[in-house]
């Protein structure tokens, strides 16, 4: 295993003091993410460094940050994929959120709006194993799936993490702090395609047509680069536009 | 008549858990955590909401807490599993000999269990191994441990309790042979402060033994590590298990668009620290590949290791700890008013903290009962809501 000897510069801030950067020099493993060199940091230099963090895989969304500038998952981003071999790689908070501390921000306006848009972390899935995977024999290839007996539909959570990272990397954000943001409004979406009450459905959709809903979007697509686990809340808050677009000219030609 | 305190230290899955617990039967609690939630060992987890299969024929204990809770969870907190139940693969003659001992190990412990077709599992697991010569099903699922340690903390704190993160305990303070409290340091300020308490529980994971040190005692855990390799790419449908007993790389976990391979086993000194082996990574994609022949051509998303708390028991071979879990109080040891719970695994962690809750009740002089068999878990986003600290 070879090691890489990596200087981190660390965004700190504590309670009434001002902000300011930190630089720690740790030793990892060539092959680490970013997130072991800040367990490294925090385990090694400095135990009052704050920073969230559980999964360690993407699938809790807590570490979310900025790498350079550019908002990452830690625990997915490989070293070597982002530090460039000599100059501190730096880390930020996410943009858009109240700063607690360091590395951490108050996540509970986020929450706010994903409660509020009622989606629920698991569903019914569409099918979702891959349709082929480059290089696989045709031998292993998956056929069409038979659900046990006992099931009738499988069932996965939401490809959502909650991470925060659409919402830190949005312009509209820093506009307007009570935009929806992409999570919120990709989130409706889904309670919409979810949902067969159509008072639900009004009510979601009324919330998407609000003051800080899909119309606030001008189209810079930044959600849809930073997302890690592909939701393309983009494209959600484009089908919202459409569905919302198309009913009014539905009532327009009734009315 | 003011209801006594209680200090829970730690905010994985079993502190969590006790919080909930004690809030239900009315006491006042404050969850210390030093990180984020779950950022110990329940984070960095396998995921897996474990039917006892895997433990049927080796540690029937644990396998029957395992059914039972997991049958209690699909109840309080149905919105936070996949449940699509579980596979146990046999690829070798060996395997299918176990095979018999498993259904009985399955049955002793009421685990539900069909011994399916293989052509049947095939067809529900495409990329599994063509050489699959025998599949028993049973109701494994797949959990999120960030997620679930919300839940039960949300609840706790509809219910008063108090949780504070970034925020360690430093010191245990205590009149003679009485604890009296903690001195915790919150490093979102960098302030000191003391926290009185007419009981503390160490539900610290592999630290307990650092806790239990503060306050001159110690508990029988060994910080046991596990490596595990997350896919960029979901495999499986159903958690898979190797149908032989418990090893190195046989169990692969399905969560949203990833399948996660584990574990290796190797005892620990820091749990704050562990290098990830690369022998061991390297392990966990030759063992996962027999079960699914594509493990190889997939990316690696992630990987992790973290230091399970076990309890050590007479045998000297890690894999043959027992998963199961216990309470302890240290007035045996001549220190009133702390209890450590240790052991166990989140599938668990309610039952452990029911074991913890009832002994600290019966201390203090509490008739309550526990309620979390049934109250089902709020939203784990109104924890976040409700502004905690």
């Amino acid at each position: 295993m070879t090691m890489l000897e990596v200087s981190l510069q660390i965004f700190r801030y504590k309670e009434g003091e001002s902000p300011h950067y930190d630089t720690f020099v740790v030793q990892v493993a060539d092959s680490a993410f970013v997130i072991d060199a800040i367990d490294a940091v925090w385990a090694t230099h400095d135990r009052s460094l704050t920073f969230r963090r559980a999964c360690h895989h993407s699938s809790c969304g807590s570490c979310a940050l900025r790498i350079n500038g550019v908002e990452k998952l830690p625990c997915v981003t490989r070293l070597t994929d982002v530090w460039d071999g000599h100059n501190p790689l730096r880390l930020d908070p996410l943009r858009n959120f109240p700063i607690v501390s360091d590395l951490v921000v108050d996540v509970s306006g986020f929450f706010q709006r994903m409660s509020a848009a009622t989606m629920t972390i698991t569903r019914d899935a569409e099918p979702f194993l891959p349709v082929s995977v480059d290089n696989l024999d045709d031998r292993i290839q998956p056929a069409v799936v038979e659900l046990p007996d006992n099931l009738s539909r499988f069932n996965r959570f939401e490809n959502c993490i909650e991470c925060g990272i659409c919402m830190s990397a949005c312009p509209t954000m820093a506009a307007d702090d009570k935009f929806w943001g992409p999570a919120g409004l990709a989130a409706i979406a889904r309670a919409c395609q979810k949902t067969d009450d159509p008072q639900e459905k009004a009510h979601l959709l009324a919330l998407a047509d609000g003051e800080h809903g899909v119309w606030r979007c001008h189209s810079a697509f930044e959600c849809l680069e930073a997302c890690p686990q592909a939701v393309d809340p983009a494209g959600k808050i484009m089908e919202l536009r459409r569905e919302l677009t198309a009913q009014r000219f539905k009532k327009k030609r009734r009315g | 008549m003011s209801l006594p305190h209680v200090i829970v230290i730690g905010a994985g899955s079993t502190g969590a858990a006790t919080a909930h617990d004690l809030a239900l039967r009315g006491l006042r609690v404050t969850v210390i955590e030093r990180g984020e939630v779950a950022s110990g060992t329940t984070g960095r987890n396998h995921c897996m909401l474990h039917s006892g299969g895997r433990y049927c024929v080796t540690d029937q204990e644990s396998a029957i807490e395992c059914i039972e809770e997991n049958m209690i969870l699909r109840r309080i907190m149905p919105d936070l599993l996949e449940l699509n139940d579980g596979l146990f693969i046999a690829l070798t003659e060996a395997d299918l000999a176990f095979k018999e001992r498993f259904l009985e190990g399955c049955a002793v412990c009421h685990i539900p269990a069909r011994d399916i077709p293989v052509k049947h599992a095939l067809a529900m697991e495409p990329f599994l191994n063509p050489k699959t010569i025998a599949a028993v099903q049973v109701p494994d699922g797949v959990f999120e441990p960030f997620r679930f340690c919300l839940a039960f903390l949300a609840t706790a704190c509809q219910n008063g309790a108090v949780v504070r993160r970034y925020t360690e305990v430093t010191d245990i303070l205590c009149s003679g042979k009485d604890v009296m409290g903690v001195k915790v340091k919150d490093y979102r300020t960098g302030k000191t402060e003391t926290l009185g308490a007419d009981m503390i529980i160490n539900a610290a994971g592999p630290w307990a033994t650092e806790i239990a040190a503060m306050a001159g005692v110690s508990v029988p855990e060994v910080p046991t590590a596990g490596v595990m390799v997350t896919l960029d790419c979901r495999l499986n449908n159903m958690v898979l298990n190797r149908l032989n007993k418990p090893s190195d790389g046989d169990i692969v976990v399905p969560q949203r668009a990833t399948s996660t391979i584990g574990t290796t086993s190797w005892k620990v000194e820091d749990p704050d620290l562990i290098a990830i082996p690369a022998e061991h990574v390297a392990r966990m994609i030759t063992q996962g590949e027999q079960l699914l022949p594509a493990v190889r051509k997939i990316p690696m998303r992630a990987k992790m290791a973290v230091a399970r708390p076990l309890i050590a028991r007479e045998s000297t071979d890690e894999r043959e700890v027992s998963r199961t879990f216990e309470c302890f109080d240290h007035a045996f040891d001549g220190v009133n008013g702390f209890v450590t719970i240790a052991g166990g695994k989140t599938t668990t962690s309610r039952a452990m903290a029911e074991r913890v809750s009832d002994m600290v009740c019966h201390k203090l002089g509490i008739a309550a009962e526990c309620r979390t068999r049934e109250v089902p878990l709020a939203s784990y986003r109104l924890f976040y809501q409700r502004g905690q600290s």
